[in-house]
């Protein structure tokens, strides 16, 4: 089924309610080729023009959920929310990002999705719309659980804030060529109210946010002069970052030697020294 | 994710990509003169335009009227007793037309490539996760595979043995015991001793040959009560002997034909699926159909041997090796297939191709409930390269001196000894392929202008930061045999025919992408100066030419074919030679024409054969070998091949990331004999090198395979495979080679790995032991 506008989408999930919604497919393709999911129907959202664009509202930046990776890489989208736009242009290699969505990566939920810490630091929202209507959730509520996606909604948009001032998005991968995150940093700057906002992703199942190290380095930025930190003082951040998201085990009480409690497993090790650079990084270039 | 790995065709095999500086380039020192044909000429492979278009047809798209699909029921469990299998409920499915267990296997219940150890379908035990277990087939293939899974097994689940090191002590996994093969090599003195002693563990991850084309295959029921097996058999003749054994058929009876092959590493297919498609077409009188999905292919297929070795090398202040000591360990999986054949290369070569009077190596293959081993390109040799390269980095940097250097002081030559005691009589130009890649320019370092340019590694919208690069260069020098060892018969038999004014070779020589088919081609050319020339498919009704492996065919295929072509070129030109009262040797055939020394005869060939039909059929048997003594003695290998290479990386050593950004080649190749294929072969090699040694390893958790998908197991892409240079081509004849040519495909893959970590260890300063290297291990020293 290819239906035109949102609301024959949702008709059309509401008379088939065993039916899935696909975007892109380049998630949801690949798990019924291996079997995994057999869906009664699908309802494909790529000829809903309204959800591929995006309009302006109140400071916000309304997203078409059908924004592909492809358009949102490019340079007018870079523009508005540059943080976005290079997490768009991490995100697979060319033939995944010239069909795969924006709505499709916040779906997935995947840990490594690309968008999502991104969405997380802007403190951005999503537009649901279900045969009741339509309701807007922050995309962190989404990710958590906290308050899903329900049956027959389809994600139509997301809210983000237009900063207008530097953001960053870095992500580490295991080679030169496309591949998943090990770890990835998106960090934002928000001169209006004074703040930083970092969301570390793939470390655990949602991106992390570490609160304390924003408002500790936010208080340290002159945000009305040249917004410069000391090296030194990215460093910590990063530190500061990694320790909030991988922090030490804590000793097992029942283990009287408890000889090990504290010590990393090396591969644990190499993550958070990959988000503490990660984080140094982003701040550096953020403030550069 | 677009994913480079030499196939077919002989371009420059690059994927898609955005980032134009990353596209691999081949550079080739130009040849003196190029013919458009004959023996070093840069022809093109016959079907290249037919593959680039993609409608050069694959097993996975043969077609029969009134086809069945097949499916296989894999084990889930590395190992498992099997209590009791139910195929009622799958039997009864509509749209099933059989399904078959090991009950089912009317001939031998074992097979395997050099032992018979293995079931057709497991019974009592399941050694492996993915073993085959049961077959299914039906008139659509989601209904096979519905049944398949429908199929009720029930298991007792056994403790699997995946630690290599605790196969020994471990309750034997198979009747055969858990020691495939040991191998204690006893060379020299062995108290000798150096003044200078360094040691070291490395570690080798199992790559999957990862062929572009999963397993696919067609069997078809003959009126005879045989079958034809349609697959992409890279040894049709050692498959046809091994069904039809098992099968329970005369060998007349099975016959096997070569389909297209998409992209083979050695041993490409996999008989777990092979020996079901037969039984079911047997069966059900139909023809059966199966295209493995991309996880069982992971599955069943053989890997490169993972591998443990420790060293311990012996030098004196000079750097000359006294002594080298080293014990190798490497896990077959659960069967022993060409384990052995691994084993025989690892310990042979342990030392490398460096002079050492002294050598006392421990080799042991051993069984456990990994993922099967078998044959891939350079097997038990690129390991220990891995190794004793490691080594040498250690012992320069022990000693003070260049690595480079170290490795010049100790390089060995034609008439030195292997620690196997045979003499190196073929050509051994290690010290120049040193040299050659000592001296090669460096690739430069990026200036302040085009720092925006320069690809990081972790890529272009990666985190790189360039202050956080360090540049990193590395030496590796290596070794391959060439052909079967320790005995085996390396017969080819070919035939070519002359009629009109074109040629045809026949041939069961399988062309994998190797270039077999086109050297056949340039051979003859060169020999009847006939331009047209054909070269038929591969099936079991011509004469066996061995399998498709360690370059064989271009030495006893291609000799074969040379000396049928010559056979004819007598047949030919001897009425001609006798009515002009010379000998055959003072006429000379090219372009057609055929003319006399002093130019008084000249003609054509088409003339001279006035309608009739030329034959000769020929083989071509290298000089024989022998077996490995308990003192891992003997003159194993028919021949060497050696090759130098120069890695240069850039490392984030923050995050540990790793990009090649050079590789020198220089390599020891006899003769050239297609510049355009022997430029694609070794960067073919190369980039699987390179992905042996930053990416390609099959995970496994407690003996399961984790993510068998080109998602979890990730290959070079274009961005990844570096600019290949070769800087130099020894072509010092190997006298008793035909042509005098040596094979180049496997030689690069076992070189690249070391040269890439010795680039890794210049960069980090840490000593890389493990292949593939992790970014852990690639960060700077933790202060
Ligand atoms: C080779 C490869 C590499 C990849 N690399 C990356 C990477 O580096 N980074 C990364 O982040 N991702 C990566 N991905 C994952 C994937 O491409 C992205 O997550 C993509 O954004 C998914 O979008 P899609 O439109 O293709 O989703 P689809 O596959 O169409 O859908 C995915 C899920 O979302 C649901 N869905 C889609 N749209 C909506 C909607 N509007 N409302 C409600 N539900 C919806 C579908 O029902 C389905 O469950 C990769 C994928 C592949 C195959």
């Amino acid at each position: 089924m290819l239906p035109a506008s949102l609301d024959e989408a949702v008709a059309a999930l509401a008379a088939m309610p065993t039916a899935v919604p696909v975007a892109g497919g380049t998630d949801l393709m690949a798990a019924v080729n291996s079997g995994l999911l057999r869906p009664a129907g699908l309802v494909g959202l790529g000829r809903i023009s309204e959800i591929r664009g995006w309009q302006y509202a109140d400071g916000h930046a309304l997203l078409g959920a059908g924004l592909t990776h492809a358009r949102m890489g490019r340079p007018d989208f870079a523009a508005l929310i540059p943080a976005l736009a290079a997490a768009a242009r991490a995100a697979g290699p060319p033939q995944i990002r010239n069909a795969g969505t924006l709505g499709g990566n916040i779906a997935s939920a995947a840990p490594t999705g690309d968008a999502l810490p991104v969405l997380a630091a802007l403190e951005a929202s999503v537009v649901l719309t279900g045969p009741n209507g339509s309701r807007e959730v922050p995309v962190s509520h989404l990710l958590t659980g906290m308050d899903p996606l329900r049956p027959g909604e389809l994600l139509a948009f997301v809210r983000a804030p237009l900063l207008h001032a530097p953001q960053v998005f870095l992500k580490a991968t295991a080679r030169t060529g496309p591949g998943r995150a090990m770890a990835s940093v998106a960090l934002v700057l928000d001169p209006a109210r004074r703040g930083v906002r970092c969301a570390v992703g793939a470390v655990a199942p949602m991106p992390l946010r570490p609160l304390e190290a924003e408002q500790w380095v936010a208080s340290l930025i002159d945000w009305d002069g040249a917004r410069t930190l000391d090296p030194r003082v990215c460093t910590a951040f990063g530190d500061y970052v990694a320790m909030a998201c991988i922090p030490d085990p804590v000793g097992d009480p029942a283990d009287p030697a408890g000889q090990d409690a504290g010590a990393l497993p090396p591969a644990v090790a190499h993550l958070r020294r990959t988000v503490a650079a990660l984080a140094r990084r982003a701040l550096g270039r953020a403030l550069s | 994710m677009s994913a480079v790995r030499g196939t077919s065709v002989g371009g420059d095999g690059t994927a898609g990509s955005d980032a134009a500086t990353a596209i691999p380039t081949v550079v080739v020192p130009p040849a003196a003169v190029e013919s458009q044909h004959g023996l070093g000429a840069s022809l093109l492979p016959a079907d290249a335009a037919a593959k680039t278009q993609g409608v050069f047809p694959y097993a996975a798209d043969l077609w029969a009227e009134g086809l069945l699909w097949a499916a296989v029921l894999r084990s889930p469990h590395p190992h498992a007793r099997i209590v009791s299998i139910d195929t009622t409920h799958a039997a009864e499915m509509p749209g099933v037309r059989a399904v078959i267990t090991h009950t089912d296997v009317p001939g031998d219940a074992m097979h395997g490539r050099r032992v018979a150890d293995r079931p057709v379908f497991a019974h009592d035990v399941v050694r492996h996760h993915g073993e085959p277990i049961a077959a299914v087939a039906a008139d659509h293939p989601d209904t096979a595979r519905l049944a398949a899974a429908a199929i009720i097994v029930e298991y007792e689940v056994l403790e699997p043995v995946t630690d290599p090191e605790k196969a020994f002590e471990a309750p034997p996994l198979h009747p055969d015991g858990n020691l495939i093969r040991h191998i204690p090599l006893r060379f020299g003195d062995p108290s000798a001793a150096g003044e200078v002693v360094v040691e070291g563990v490395y570690r080798v991850g199992r790559q999957d040959p990862a062929p572009i084309g999963a397993e696919a295959g067609l069997a078809v029921p003959r009126p005879d009560g045989g079958v034809e097996l349609y697959v992409a058999s890279t040894d049709p003749h050692a498959d046809r002997d091994m069904a039809a054994a098992c099968f329970g058929l005369e060998t007349d009876r099975v016959k096997v034909v070569v389909t297209g092959v998409p992209g083979a590493m050695a041993d490409r297919e996999d008989p777990g699926f092979q020996l079901p498609l037969g039984l079911l077409a047997l069966k059900t009188g139909h023809p059966v159909k199966l295209v493995a999905t991309r996880e069982e292919s992971f599955l069943g297929h053989a890997h490169r041997h993972p591998a443990l070795l420790r060293y311990r090398h012996h030098a004196d202040a000079e750097g000359r090796l006294v002594k080298v000591e080293a014990q190798l360990l490497l896990d077959a999986g659960a069967y022993a297939d060409a384990s052995s054949d691994a084993l025989a290369a690892a310990v042979a070569f342990a030392a490398g191709p460096y002079v050492v009077p002294h050598v006392f190596v421990e080799g042991w293959a051993v069984r456990t409930n990994n993922p099967p081993s078998g044959h891939v390109r350079g097997e038990g040799a690129m390991q220990v390269c891995a190794a004793y390269e490691g080594q040498m980095d250690k012992l320069a940097a022990k000693l003070g001196l260049d690595p480079a250097e170290l490795r010049m002081r100790n390089v060995m030559a034609t008439g030195d000894l292997l620690p196997t005691g045979q003499t190196v009589t073929c050509p051994a130009p290690v010290a120049e392929l040193l040299g050659a890649v000592r001296d090669a320019e460096l690739p430069p370092l990026p200036s302040a202008e085009d720092e925006a340019e320069w690809l990081l590694p972790g890529g272009p919208e990666g985190a790189g930061e360039p202050g956080a690069v360090r540049r990193g260069v590395g030496y590796a020098l290596g070794m391959v045999h060439m052909l079967g060892a320790e005995g085996h018969d390396e017969v080819s038999t070919a035939t070519v025919r002359v009629q009109g004014g074109t040629a045809t070779v026949i041939c069961s020589a399988v062309e994998t992408g190797q270039g077999f088919a086109t050297l056949a081609r340039q051979i003859v050319q060169e020999v009847l100066g006939v331009e047209e020339v054909a070269v038929l498919p591969a099936d079991t009704d011509q004469p066996p030419a061995g399998p498709s492996a360690r370059g064989r065919h271009t030495w006893v295929s291609g000799g074969a074919v040379e000396r049928a072509a010559k056979m004819v070129r007598t047949q030919l030109l001897q009425p001609l030679a006798a009515k002009f009262g010379m000998s055959v040797e003072l006429l000379t055939i090219a372009d057609g024409k055929i003319t006399s020394y002093d130019g008084v005869l000249s003609t054509t060939v088409a003339e001279t054969l006035q309608g009739k039909e030329l034959w000769a059929t020929a083989q071509c048997r290298p000089h024989p070998t022998e077996k490995l003594d308990e003192t891992g003695q003997g003159d194993a290998f028919v021949g060497l091949a050696f090759a130098a290479i120069r890695a240069v990386v850039d490392v984030d050593i923050e995050l540990g990331t790793v990009r090649v950004v050079d590789m020198a080649v220089a390599q020891d190749v006899g003769r050239v004999l297609n510049p355009r294929q022997v430029a694609a072969r070794i960067e073919a090699g190369v980039t699987q090198g390179v992905g042996m040694a930053l990416m390609e390893d099959l995970r496994t958790g407690r003996g399961a395979v984790k993510r068998p998908s080109l998602t979890g197991y990730a290959l070079p892409t274009a961005l990844d495979a570096p600019p290949v240079r070769i800087v130099k081509l020894v072509e010092e004849r190997d006298v008793v080679a035909p042509f005098g040519a040596k094979a180049v495909s496997a030689v690069p893959v076992v070189v690249s790995p070391a040269a890439v970590a010795a680039a890794v260890r210049a960069a980090t300063g840490r000593p890389v032991g493990r292949l593939p290297i992790r970014p852990q291990t690639a960060v700077a020293r933790q202060g």
